[in-house]
């Protein structure tokens, strides 16, 4: 897989996620037709 | 994270979805939600919080840090046909600037919609450019860096 740079095409993942009180599986390709912002941060409980 | 969440109707009013992705479990994302995020806005953290557990998301994007396992804070506005439009990655040590991310989906909605460039530092409703032949050299004329600001 190519690595992400700007213009280029966003690298396609499918990961368990946690949201409303739920388990589930997402998939990046699933958000196709929508602008979408993804945010990667070091960890939970973390201070920033 | 709870300052992205913080700006949800932001967001929802741009038709922006969120994902937020670390290397901690979905379990842990649960629990964070519950603790704290919670605590910080109301509702807490309303999108998919993803697992990376592996790291293979991350090392995809280029923000993966191998020494310390875990995913340094980048940044991605993702097109609706799937094209990585800007990137920001920042050591751990340095948070966010919501605003500017915001300022960035509309400067990027605002192409693409109208065919127009946005200057440095463009808000909405302030001057573009539009390319053509003839501006060449003249931007001068129909822009200040005085409009940066």
């Amino acid at each position: 897989m190519d690595i992400a740079r700007a213009g280029g095409q966003a690298p396609d993942f499918e990961a368990m996620a946690y949201q409303d009180g739920k388990f589930e599986k997402i998939k990046l390709s699933d958000y196709a037709g929508k602008w979408t912002v993804i945010c990667f941060y070091p960890g939970d409980f973390t201070f920033v | 994270m709870a300052a992205v969440a913080a700006k949800k109707s932001e967001f929802d009013d741009l038709g922006v979805e969120v994902l937020s992705i670390s290397t901690n479990s979905h379990f842990v994302h649960k629990i964070w939600q519950a603790e704290e995020l919670s605590k910080m806005v109301e509702g807490g953290f309303p999108w998919p919080m993803v697992s990376d557990g592996n790291g293979r998301i991350g090392r995809a994007y280029g923000v993966y840090d191998e020494q310390g396992g875990v995913n340094i804070r980048g940044r991605f506005i993702i097109d609706p046909d799937g094209i990585i439009q800007a990137m920001e990655v920042l050591t751990p040590t340095v948070g966010r600037n919501v605003g500017e991310l915001i300022r960035q989906v509309k400067a990027f909605q605002h192409v693409r919609d109208t065919g127009e460039v946005t200057p440095s530092g463009w808000q909405p409703g302030k001057p573009t450019l539009k390319p053509r032949p003839d501006l060449v050299g003249m931007v001068w004329k129909e822009w200040k860096v005085e409009n940066a600001e």
